[in-house]
């Protein structure tokens, strides 16, 4: 098979670039070993919400142009503040095209409300998900927070509790459907998207309506977990129209319909733009050619290589396997590029869970161009995108989407712009 | 409030459980106090052996005759808590089967059933032994749960009267003279401190009985040997596997419930550092290399944790190891040993005999006190074993399968008080142990859980191949529910619980360890916003 | 020193890492609340059946074995295979059910209808029959039975094609299958006619059984053993002697014969599973390699809709059908949603599993129905059934459309 791109992975920044080369006309595949961790998304895409010091950010690109000077290892500052400025500018329109409603000002950041209802910094939220100017903005005085009886991924409590805080008024509603009681004989299955394809039936959808409709009158919103529109875009729409109380969505434990519903809508826009997109695949190895890539070969496609001009390792972190953590050192399974860690594993953690812990910012060696570094040696055709970079702490500095997406955009336009081949 | 009891025992351990319970069903008015959780020393940081006392046979007759007599005794009493699987004690090329000999007869002089096996038989029995194996002796060695243990006997002594009091710390013993008459408690709870006043007082604070005859002003010589274990994530042995030579480190590979457990290594620790038990990359080391010579296949099997407790041995020499150390019971009257009335202590020993060292401890307690009932403790089954499984099987039919087999292994015929009348109550917290809400709720309102950790120890909840990443969450929320104030607590308790589990992930987190941390704290702290406080203010 | 080196567990399911991803994209579990889901049934009831076989749940039975959730796992677990081991392994060892005998042995059954083709055709679409076959046999009323041919493709071959075939300069094997052989010989025509025409003669196999797939499925796993050892024979015989690749024109087939083998059956394959392939996909590596050049005389615009079939998802080779199907001239091709139809082979031809099947086909029938394609194709014999009884559309396999269109 010959393609001008090959992308190595299919979450944020694989697809990202993906859409990016074929929006420029190229032929691209993406292989992907499995569903990406866009499954278990907030419904919020953050650029920078900490500094790596643990201070607060408010302005996300003030934030990176500080970082360019503090932290010269950060993607970030790898890219530069300039061209990071220039795709957090156009990520967005990327997200909307691809049929994401997203709303967020990159040199403002907003706060999303957590299902444990805390505020966290954030950039991009997807509309109907609920955000505030700060977290003691929030838009109401009276909520009602409703939730499916029996589905233990949220927890209305948890969210009250916070919003106390602010001394907010809360009351709960509770839902209950025959079709609900169906999933619920299966003792592990009531999650997210199960319930979801249940409110994807319009006369479900109306039901639930109608059950948190009486109980919200008295509110001046109303919050549901996100457990409507699996495969639907109007579900928001729909119970917007028939509940007059403002209603909001919030996350819930994994697995995430906002994500979900993103992950298919890139997949759905790469593809209609000419994209191949490979689930369920991974590759095994490469084969070089005067110091480039000339083909990776996979599990499935067995001796028919995946031949290229480029490619784009996007493979992402542990989770996904990316890098592969052994008791001694961190791997790049796929080229075995040179990785960046400290070889002494009592280095690589603290104890207390929440700390800031050393592997995660673990990852691939690139260069200033985002090419991939093996055996000490920059690869022409090969660049590195997204979480599996060096040098940042997705979770803690609120990075990890801003630079899933700005590393994409990055590689695309080095691609679309090298004179290579 | 009557502060007054006939006796107050420290320590909420298998030991000080079982002498709650002896106490209590002889009719003598027992408090127990526990600064912690029950089972959180070295009665829950162990292998959960069932020892056939072979181990000890060649080396200490006495402590084999004990435990063999009480492995008996705790088939009968306590059928739910243990697994009878037998166990192996392998010989390797490395070994020479010099030892073999030896051992076998010093099995059978002890009481011990040992039966030479052909290496082919021994090699069909128990697959994952190391098939290099050259003999093995097959002994009735099994597994037993030290939680739900301590937890029966605490259930069965409340059922008889006693109070039971965890979080509830001895900060002082009351002294009158050269008579012990109570204790000064702060709990951890309500933050208040109290005095109760009984006419014994017995220290059954494993290691911590050191600091708690200390302040009695009374030295009780232990030796803290430090012991640590691995967890692997499934049941990789059916029998309990044991080098057939010398006690050694890292040599017996134990099943127990829906894991594996390979330890102890041992090494001595300072006073100073029994509450402090992490884990060295070396240990982590120990365990793995000898761990494959006893079963190879560990070298591929993803570990799940790693853990240490501390023995509570009492000095007989100084032996730095401390191995030869006599794992005999040791019972102190200090009216006798150090003119000090009214306190005794009651240490030495190991999980396998707390029923009998509890026996010893309340036969001695009876005396003082003038009480003339015998112990019956050997007879009467437990709470939980009282009833043959088919017939709780039977009972609670309406569960879905792996759910009523797991609530069985977990509670006995107690299983029959989970809550299964609808769907909602069989939804499952924890996948991988299969706990359901009914299940939580039956030990957050019967058998006393403060926190997630508490309902761990009573649930196996969180101690599944994740080690907590849906199920925590999950969990809290339940926990949360009740009102405002329980939700704060309970998101405090969810971090807590978090840090637990990392603390045991952490010396062993690579491969898919590492991507399951990775994945729990997307969850946990970028999905869900949650920090820590102490974490935060560093 | 230790050897947690390599850190990748060799007990598969311990690779799970909870992440719930495959409970959104398992089929059944959507629309069967009696099914455990993918994680429960997989690596979390692996981990019990482990502790204690007791924990063997018998509501493994249904799971169709699409493997999807294997394809949405992002640690490559091996989901599917485990749920089909753990049935292998704990699960009832001797299936006494008259329907599942009949359903599973395609081979004898098969043999017994096509010499009878037009009796067996006519009397089991007629209602009175299928009304007795689900009172009797659980055989859902509402299934029509694929028509049998009258006289199967090998006799046909060895009459009338054996001996041309010997003559082509280059030769491949090819693994027809209990479809072609006994329900759609055309089929079989259509590929010698394409292969002929590349300048490939096609042969058969020494011995062809039933690859086994439906054996596997209704529990008659010795029988699949023997099956599977008799072809893979065969296959060697071809592969190694001979010097012939062997393709097949049925997705699961090929499935089966390179990875449930091993995977399920235990039997070792590995030095012919790379000579096993889909007709489409050695089509495609031809054309590629400039191995000669296809005709087409018929270029009338064709609007094809191409379902894909999900062992040929789990294969990833959808790629080659499709590819194949837009070199055809006039050919547009629309690659519908990949998802689940329903049927899974036998699956949904028991009545306790109909509304099921129904319910998990049902999105993409909705798709079907509104693509404003004049024609279905599809790698699977089975989802082509279920295509066809369950949307107002015709459904082909892709090289009979394009055998259709040489010149």
């Amino acid at each position: 098979m010959r393609f001008d791109t090959v992308i190595i992975g299919g979450g944020l920044a694989g697809m990202a670039c993906g859409i990016r080369l074929a929006e420029a006309g190229r032929r691209c595949a993406i292989i992907s070993q499995g569903q990406s961790a866009l499954h278990f998304s907030s419904g919020s895409f953050d650029l920078l919400g900490k500094m790596p010091d643990g201070s607060d950010v408010e302005d996300p690109l003030a934030g990176i142009a500080a970082l360019e000077r503090t932290d010269p290892g950060h993607p970030y500052a790898v890219m530069g503040a300039k061209r990071c400025e220039k795709y957090a500018l156009a990520a967005p329109e990327l997200l909307r095209a691809a049929g994401i409603p997203v709303s967020g000002d990159c040199r403002r950041n907003h706060f999303r409300i957590t299902p444990m209802g805390r505020a966290k910094a954030t950039w991009l939220t997807i509309d109907g998900y609920l955000t505030a100017e700060a977290p003691d903005r929030l838009p109401f005085r009276k909520v009602c927070i409703a939730n499916v009886e029996g589905f233990l991924d949220f927890y209305p409590e948890f969210i009250a509790e916070e919003f106390r805080k602010y001394d907010i008024e809360c009351t709960f509603a509770s839902v209950n459907l025959p079709d609900l009681e169906q999933i619920r004989r299966n003792p592990s299955e009531m999650r997210s998207a199960n319930i979801a394809r249940v409110f994807d039936h319009e006369r479900n959808l109306e039901a639930l309506a109608a059950q948190v409709r009486d109980a919200a009158a008295a509110c001046d919103a109303l919050i549901l977990p996100a457990i409507i529109g699996l495969n639907r875009n109007d579900s928001l729409e729909v119970l917007r129209a028939k509940i007059p109380t403002p209603l909001y969505l919030l996350p819930t434990l994994p697995p995430s319909i906002p994500g979900i519903r993103a992950q298919q809508a890139l997949q759905h826009r790469f593809r209609a733009l000419g994209g191949e997109y490979f689930l369920g695949d991974s590759v095994q190895h490469a084969e070089y050619g005067a110091g480039c890539v000339r083909a990776v070969f996979t599990a499935n496609h067995g001796d028919i290589s995946f031949e290229a001009d480029h490619f784009v390792l996007a493979s992402g972190s542990f989770f996904s396997r990316g890098l592969v953590a052994t008791p001694d050192r961190i791997v790049e399974p796929v080229f075995g590029a040179d990785t960046v860690y400290t070889p002494d594993r009592s280095q690589w953690y603290t104890l207390r869970f929440f700390d800031r812990q050393n592997y995660q910012a673990f990852g691939v060696r690139t260069d200033a161009a985002l090419h991939v570094v093996r055996e000490g040696r920059a690869i022409g055709n090969l660049y590195g995108a997204g979480a599996g970079l060096a040098g940042f702490h997705p979770v803690q500095e609120g990075c990890g989407a801003g630079v899933s997406l700005l590393s994409a955009f990055y590689v695309a336009d080095e691609i679309l712009n090298s004179k290579w081949p | 409030m009557n502060n007054t009891y006939d006796v107050i025992i420290i320590g909420g351990g298998a030991t000080g459980a079982g002498i709650a319970r002896d106490c209590s069903m002889r009719g003598v008015k027992a408090l127990l106090l526990e600064r912690s959780d029950i089972a959180t020393g070295a009665t829950g940081r162990n292998h959960g052996l069932l020892h056939s006392g072979a181990r000890y046979a060649v080396t200490d007759r006495e402590s084999a005759e004990e435990c063999i007599r009480e492995n008996m005794i705790l088939r009968r009493i306590a059928a739910h808590c243990v697994e009878e699987t037998d166990g192996l004690f392998i010989t390797l090329p490395e070994d020479g089967l010099e030892y073999q000999a030896r051992f076998v007869e010093a099995c059978r002089t002890a009481g011990i059933r040992a039966d030479i096996l052909d290496p082919e038989e021994a090699r069909r029995l128990e697959p994952a032994a190391n098939p290099a194996l050259i003999g093995a002796v097959r002994v009735p060695d099994g597994a037993v749960d030290p939680f739900r243990l301590t937890s029966s006997n605490i259930l069965d002594a409340r059922a008889h009267g006693a109070e039971i009091r965890t979080y509830a710390e001895v900060r002082e013993l009351l002294r009158e003279q050269n008579r012990i008459v109570g204790v000064r408690v702060y709990d951890h709870l309500t933050h208040g401190e109290e005095n109760y006043y009984a006419q014994v007082v017995v220290n059954a604070g494993g290691i911590w009985g050191h600091g708690i005859a200390a302040k009695a002003g009374i030295v009780v010589n232990m030796l803290p040997a430090k012991g640590a274990l691995l967890i692997f994530g499934h049941r990789v042995n059916r029998m309990v596997l044991n080098r057939c030579r010398k006690p050694a480190d890292a040599d017996i590979l134990v099943p127990g419930d829906t894991i594996s457990l390979i330890g102890t290594t041992s090494s001595k620790i300072p006073f100073d550092q029994i509450d402090n038990m992490n884990i060295t990359p070396d240990e982590v080391d120990i365990l793995l290399r000898e761990g494959e010579k006893l079963a190879p296949q560990l070298a591929t099997t993803r570990i799940l944790r790693a853990y240490a407790g501390v023995r509570p041995l009492v000095a007989s020499d100084d032996d730095p190891s401390g191995r030869t150390v006599s794992r005999g019971i040791v019972l102190l009257d200090h009216a006798t040993r150090d003119g000090m009335e009214g306190f005794i202590t009651i240490t030495g020993g190991k999980l396998m005999t707390y029923r009998l060292m509890a026996e010893w401890a309340t036969d001695l307690i009876c005396k003082k006190i003038g009480n003339p009932e015998k112990c019956r403790t050997a007879e009467i089954p437990l709470p939980g074993s009282t009833e043959k499984r088919e017939e709780v099987e039977k009972k609670i039919s309406r569960k879905p399968l792996a759910q009523r087999r797991s609530a069985i292994s977990r509670h006995g015929d107690l299983a029959t008080r989970i809550d299964s009348g609808d769907s909602l109550k069989n939804s499952l917290v924890c996948e991988c142990e299969e706990v359901s809400i009914g299940e939580v709720e039956y030990a957050m309102e019967h058998l006393s859980v403060n926190n997630l950790v508490d309902l761990r120890r009573r649930t196996r909840i969180g101690m599944g191949t994740c080690q907590g990443e849906l199920c925590a969450c999950r969990a809290a929320g339940l926990m949360g529910r009740r009102d405002a104030v329980c939700a704060r607590k309970a998101k405090a308790d969810l971090v807590s619980f978090l840090n637990e589990r990392w603390k045991g992930m952490q010396p062993i987190a690579w491969g898919d360890t590492l991507r399951e941390s990775e994945y729990t704290t997307w969850i946990y702290e970028s999905v869900c916003g949650l920090s820590d406080e102490k974490t935060a203010a560093k | 020193m230790n050897t947690q080196q390599n850190t990748v567990s060799e007990n598969n399911f311990e690779q799970c890492i909870k992440c719930t991803v495959c409970t959104v994209y398992c089929p059944v579990a959507a629309v069967n609340p009696d099914y455990p889901g993918p994680k429960q049934a997989g690596p979390d009831g692996e981990r019990l059946r482990l502790k204690r076989p007791d924990f063997f749940d018998a509501a493994l039975k249904y799971c169709m074995n699409c493997k999807r959730c294997e394809v949405a796992c992002p640690s490559n677990v091996r989901i599917g295979d485990i749920i089909q081991a753990a049935r292998i392994k704990y699960g009832p060892q001797r299936n006494t059910s008259p329907r599942n005998f009949v359903l599973a042995n395609t081979d004898l059954v098969g043999t017994l209808a096509t010499p009878f083709a037009p009796i067996v055709n006519t009397a089991v679409a007629l209602k009175p029959v299928r009304l007795v076959m689900d009172k009797v046999m659980g055989i859902d009323h509402r299934r029509i039975f694929p028509k049998y041919a009258h006289g199967t493709f090998t006799s046909w071959y060895r009459k009338h094609a054996a001996a041309a075939q010997e003559a082509f300069p280059r030769q491949v094997s090819y693994f027809h299958g209990c479809y072609v052989n006994y329900n759609n010989p055309q089929l079989g025509k259509d590929l010698i006619r394409i292969m002929n025409a590349l300048g490939y003669g096609v042969r058969l196999l020494d011995r062809e059984k039933c690859c086994g797939v439906a054996l596997i499925s209704n529990g008659l796993y010795k029988q699949a053993r023997r099956q599977a050892e008799t072809n893979l024979a065969s296959i060697r015989t071809a592969v190694n002697d001979r010097k012939m690749d062997v393709i097949t024109t049925s997705s699961t087939c090929t499935f089966t014969l390179r990875d449930e083998y091993p995977h399920l059956l235990e039997l070792r394959n590995e030095d012919v599973r790379d000579h096993i392939e889909l007709a489409t996909r050695y089509l495609y590596r031809l054309l590629q390699k400039n191995r000669g050049r296809l005709k087409f005389k018929d270029t009338t615009p064709l609007r094809v809709a191409y379902h894909t079939p999900c062992h040929m998802e789990k294969m990833g080779w959808a790629y080659y059908s499709i590819e194949l199907l837009r070199m055809i001239p006039g050919v547009e091709v629309i690659v519908l949603d990949s998802q689940c139809c329903g049927i899974a082979g036998t699956y949904g031809f028991k009545k306790e599993n109909y509304r099921t099947s129904q319910a998990v086909g049902e999105p993409l029938f909705r798709q079907i129905e509104a693509s404003d394609a004049d024609l279905v194709a599809t790698d699977c014999e089975t989802c082509k059934w279920q295509i066809e009884m369950s949307t107002s559309k015709r459904c082909e396999h892709p090289l009979s459309i394009l055998a259709s269109r040489l010149a």
